[in-house]
């Protein structure tokens, strides 16, 4: 509120001031002490084993499924449903790191007590990104599957020549796709890069103390910011608008960073209403936090919303062929019910529970929001990617007008072989949540040296 | 407040009465004037020299009151000169027709609708200020904020100006929004020109309201010491011309009075105030994202190449916001240098803040051109390609070229520190920001349409006398305006300062304590041990 003063950062060990769900007596250090941000060594160790063993196993099933085609499937159904899975996991971890590295060039201060969080699922990109290369390797081994681009087939298009060199540069259309190649290690080499950096220097000042190591951090993100957001945008052309290579969209870059955020802030959330039901981090992170991430995730949903309005708006009025056919696709077949299911359950229906302020402090009612945040980005990515495992052909009356598209796949869209959607999606998501508990449960639950700690702990939205 | 001191001197501090009784300043040359602290443990302070709230008070209701600097009049009568100037091509454009205008055939749309969407950019800065900024609790926003919303409202209407004398028969120009007639004569509402007449006026209606509100108190604190001065001393005001029998008090204490509605200073006042001001800040961030959209919207939605491409709403908001906030600065920085302790409420972090924004916002704008440029190739499309070609390298390219030096290349200077709180160098960067985002609507706009598919269609635009003296017009209705807000109105938002100032905490304790001992990093912070002098010095001063 404008005209009310915000608690002074010292006031908070001294009075402090509780939340309604765990009321805690003392000051910092009480609030630091050992139990209440650390887990015993070795917690968590075999469940976090058993969830990475069964997402390997789920995601090497799922695959070889694709591959022997049982029940129905191909290998093109196959690709898909694994980017759908890894495109979600990455979109988090993408999301998690522009949280880390905005809060930094913000300067802000209530967000030190749950960024050690942020900063765990952050920790996940290059794995995330490690996950992505299989997928990739098959296309290339194959010659292009999802990836049409790559077909031999498409060697004369017309299209696919006039942009040819984005992918095969120095090479030509049909050959090895170098430059895409060199694309995605350069995504990689940087993703580790800044990650690992903003990880090492936070865990530094947690064992030094030196307040200048968050300086430090903030001139890291200040160039890394402009060229993370540069990856973000080109990733998102390179595995999400490629595969369809006759669309384009300037746009797209945004919408994948507006989702990627959105997916990101539920998953913080859920992470930390996890730990303080394990009776972790009190005193240290309030409703007050949830009330700010909370309105967090409002502002993403409606700003995903804006610009997957947009950009559908922009397509549809112009109504130009080349743009207009990937929304066409996605407006039939059966995808038409997923893209409502995006506007109803990731645009209104979160937007009216989000509006109120009672549901963002709520920590219970918080948690099935995340997870429904969470799985309208994989609807998101979903409706993206798997309609793209079917090539709709053109359906045409007896006088040769177009009267529909329809997909050329015996099997139909949807759930047909939906058991591989399963299998990809949830292996995924195993073997981040079991990367994620080990992370978690291995440090310390906050950044317990950052220099505006006081800040966070006493931190309130309206005094 | 919760408890008073029993020391006198201590209540009056706490009471924000008296000032602080913590040793004047010390400098450290590094931070300039005791703000540019880079320590990420000290947050340094909002307003200096600590002020207590009857200073801030004096200071704000002083620019209304005193008498106006020596520079006031002259710069005034020059800008309303050039405001009448620009009335007078008006007058010559609705008498004569638009044929005055270089448009053509092919480029029908030129330099009004450039003016137009200009204005609108420009008026981006004050809402988000005062909406997005308060939703994100971004304290910094007080000094600037009034001043800021000023400049929105006064935008809007040199915006609101263009599509009006455009339409050609000005007495027409009810057409524009859609008034039921007898002639059943509707606007097409499948139109995006008719949704930036409803964008527009939403927009300028609720950031008036937004305003509007904001001054009451301020309006009723300039009213009750116009009053109160007239009590003590009935005479001792001036008349305010010599012929007509008002004092001056009267006039203020009369007028203020009438727009602080009523305005008692009494709680339920304040708090009906904030949850209006929440509610108020709610509806204007949508509407900040809403109005750059819409009128992106004008030119996305065609299929003209060099138009259509759908990351223009969010790349046009963040223009605007870019352009916005280098006007903010282009004329704060005179204005803080012109008026007497501006400088304490607006410091060179403020301004170092507003030139981060500028850098962030520039690489965005930065961002969509070459997205635009790589999409136009990737896309296939040779039409598209070639707008795009001919934007860089044909008959404009000085214009594609100006936009991309001033808009891109200039705030990359900001990454110098040293260059962000130089405030000449900040006013410099934001004079050519001014000028690039001017050129960028320029470009998008003629470049865009001077070339038609066929060879016959190619024609060039060139403003003349009236096209250039109407936008030299605008500038000087702008210009008017603002310096009578700055002559008349509270130009800080008294209140808001005084929230921000360190003895507004509740819990302000003790600073004779921190005196004494004089370790003001010893707040058990764990991270906060050894400071600097530059940290002791600002901390004293922050008063914690």
């Amino acid at each position: 509120m404008t005209a009310l003063p915000t608690s002074l950062p010292h006031d908070a060990h001294q009075h402090g001031h509780e939340h309604r769900h765990a009321p805690v007596e003392g000051g910092l250090p009480q609030r630091l002490r050992g139990d209440n941000i650390n887990f015993p060594q070795g917690a968590g160790g075999g469940i976090s084993m058993a969830l990475m063993v069964l997402g390997v196993l789920l995601v090497a099933g799922g695959l070889a499924a694709a591959f022997s085609g049982a029940g129905g499937v191909s290998l093109k159904h196959g690709i898909a449903a694994y980017l759908v899975g890894a495109f979600t996991v990455l979109a988090i971890c993408i999301g998690a790191t522009f949280f880390v590295m905005v809060n930094y060039l913000v300067n802000s201060g209530w967000t030190s007590t749950i960024r050690r969080q942020v900063e765990n699922i952050m920790a996940f990109l290059p794995y995330a990104w490690l996950l992505l290369l299989p997928a990739l390797a098959i296309e290339i081994a194959k010659g292009g599957v999802l990836f049409t681009w790559m077909n031999k087939e498409n060697a004369t298009d017309y299209l696919l020549n006039k942009k040819a060199t984005y992918f095969f540069f120095p090479l030509h259309v049909g050959e090895f796709p170098a430059f895409f190649v060199v694309r995605t290690l350069f995504y990689g080499l940087f993703w580790w890069f800044i990650t690992s950096s903003l990880i090492r220097l936070s865990n530094e000042q947690d064992r030094t103390g030196d307040r200048w190591l968050t300086a430090k951090a903030v001139r890291l993100c200040s160039w890394g910011l402009p060229v993370f957001a540069l990856t973000i945008a080109f990733s998102g052309f390179d595995y999400l608008m490629s595969p369809d290579f006759k669309f384009f969209s300037t746009m797209w870059g945004v919408y994948f960073f507006a989702g990627a955020v959105f997916s990101a802030i539920a998953t913080i959330t859920l992470v930390i209403n996890v730990l303080l039901r394990k009776g972790k981090l009190k005193g240290c992170v309030s409703e007050e936090h949830f009330h700010d991430l909370g309105k967090f995730q409002f502002a993403f949903t409606v700003f995903w919303a804006y610009i997957g309005f947009s950009q559908y708006f922009l397509i549809y009025y112009a109504n130009i062929p080349e743009e207009t056919a990937f929304y066409n696709h996605r407006n039939a077949f059966g995808w038409d019910k997923l893209g409502i299911l995006l506007m109803v359950g990731h645009f209104i229906a979160p937007f009216f529970i989000l509006l109120s302020r009672h549901v963002k402090k709520h920590f219970n009612l918080m948690i099935p929001i995340s997870l429904w945040c969470i799985a309208m980005q994989v609807a998101d990515m979903f409706w993206i990617l798997r309609p793209m495992a079917y090539t709709p052909t053109p359906l045409k009356d007896a006088n040769g007008v177009l009267i529909a598209v329809q997909e050329a796949t015996s099997v139909g869209p949807g759930l047909a072989g939906g058991y591989l959607d399963a299998l990809l999606i949830f292996g995924m998501f195993a073997i981040f949540a079991g990367y994620l508990i080990r992370k978690v449960a291995s440090g310390p639950l906050v950044a317990v040296n950052d220099p505006r700690i006081h800040e966070a702990v006493g931190h309130k939205n309206y005094v | 407040m919760t408890s008073i001191h029993p020391d006198q001197a201590t209540a009056q501090r706490l009471a924000g009465l008296a000032r602080q009784a913590t040793p004047p300043p010390v400098l450290d040359p590094k931070t300039g004037d005791g703000t540019l602290i880079d320590d990420p443990a000290v947050r340094p302070p909002l307003v200096l020299n600590n002020r207590s709230f009857g200073e801030i008070t004096d200071i704000v209701c002083g620019y209304a009151e005193n008498k106006p600097p020596r520079w006031w009049l002259p710069v005034f009568l020059h800008a309303f000169g050039l405001a009448q100037l620009g009335g007078l091509f008006i007058l010559y454009l609705v008498i004569t027709g638009i044929g005055t205008w270089g448009l053509n055939n092919q480029v029908d749309w030129a330099w009004d609708i450039t003016n137009f969407v200009f204005w609108i950019g420009i008026g981006h800065a004050g809402t988000l200020i005062s909406a997005i900024l308060c939703l994100l609790k971004q304290k910094w926003r007080t000094a600037v904020n009034r001043a800021a919303e000023a400049m929105t409202i006064f935008a809007v209407i040199c915006a609101a100006t263009f599509p009006g004398i455009h339409i050609g028969r000005q007495w027409m120009a009810w057409f524009l929004p859609p008034i039921p007639n007898a002639n059943a004569i509707w606007p097409n509402f499948k139109s995006p020109l008719l949704w930036d007449v409803f964008a527009v006026s939403t927009y300028g209606t609720v950031s008036a309201l937004f305003w509007f509100m904001g001054m009451i108190p301020d309006f009723a604190t300039l009213r009750d010491r116009a009053d109160r001065r007239l009590r003590l001393n009935p005479e001792g005001s001036p008349y305010i011309l010599p012929f007509v029998k008002i004092r001056a008090d009267q006039a203020r204490a009369y007028i203020y009075g009438v727009f602080a509605m009523g305005w008692r200073m009494s709680s339920r006042h304040w708090h009906r105030y904030e949850a209006a001001y929440l509610i108020l800040a709610g509806i204007s961030t949508p509407l900040v994202l809403s109005v750059h959209s819409i009128v992106s919207f004008d030119f996305a939605t065609s299929i003209l190449p060099g138009w259509h491409t759908t990351i223009f709403p969010p790349y046009f908001v963040a223009g605007a916001i870019f352009g916005g906030f280098a006007m903010v600065l282009l004329l704060l920085i005179p204005a803080r240098e012109l008026y007497p302790n501006m400088k304490d409420l607006l410091t060179l972090r403020h301004i170092e803040n507003m030139a981060k924004i500028l850098l962030t916002t520039g690489m965005m704008v930065g961002f969509a051109y070459s997205m635009e440029f790589f999409i136009a190739w990737y896309g296939g499309n040779k039409y598209e390609v070639a707008a795009f070609v001919n934007r860089a390298t044909g008959p404009y390219w000085w214009a594609y070229w100006t936009m991309i030096t001033c808009n891109v290349i200039s705030p990359q200077f900001f990454w110098s520190k040293k260059l962000r709180t130089n405030v000449v160098a900040v006013w410099l960067v934001a004079l050519a920001v001014t000028i690039g985002m001017w050129f960028e609507r320029f470009v998008i706009i003629v470049t865009s349409l001077h070339r038609a598919f066929l060879p016959g269609e190619y024609h060039m635009f060139h403003p003349t006398l009236v096209d250039i003296m109407v936008f030299a017009g605008s500038f000087g209705v702008f210009l008017t305006l603002f310096l009578l807000f700055l002559r008349f109105l509270p130009v800080f938002p008294i209140a808001e300062i005084k929230a921000v100032l360190p003895q507004a905490s509740p819990h302000a304790h003790g600073h004779g304590e921190h005196d004494s001992h004089g370790s003001a990093g010893a707040h058990g912070s764990a991270g906060a041990h050894g400071h600097g002098d530059a940290g002791q010095a600002t901390h004293a001063k922050g008063g914690h």
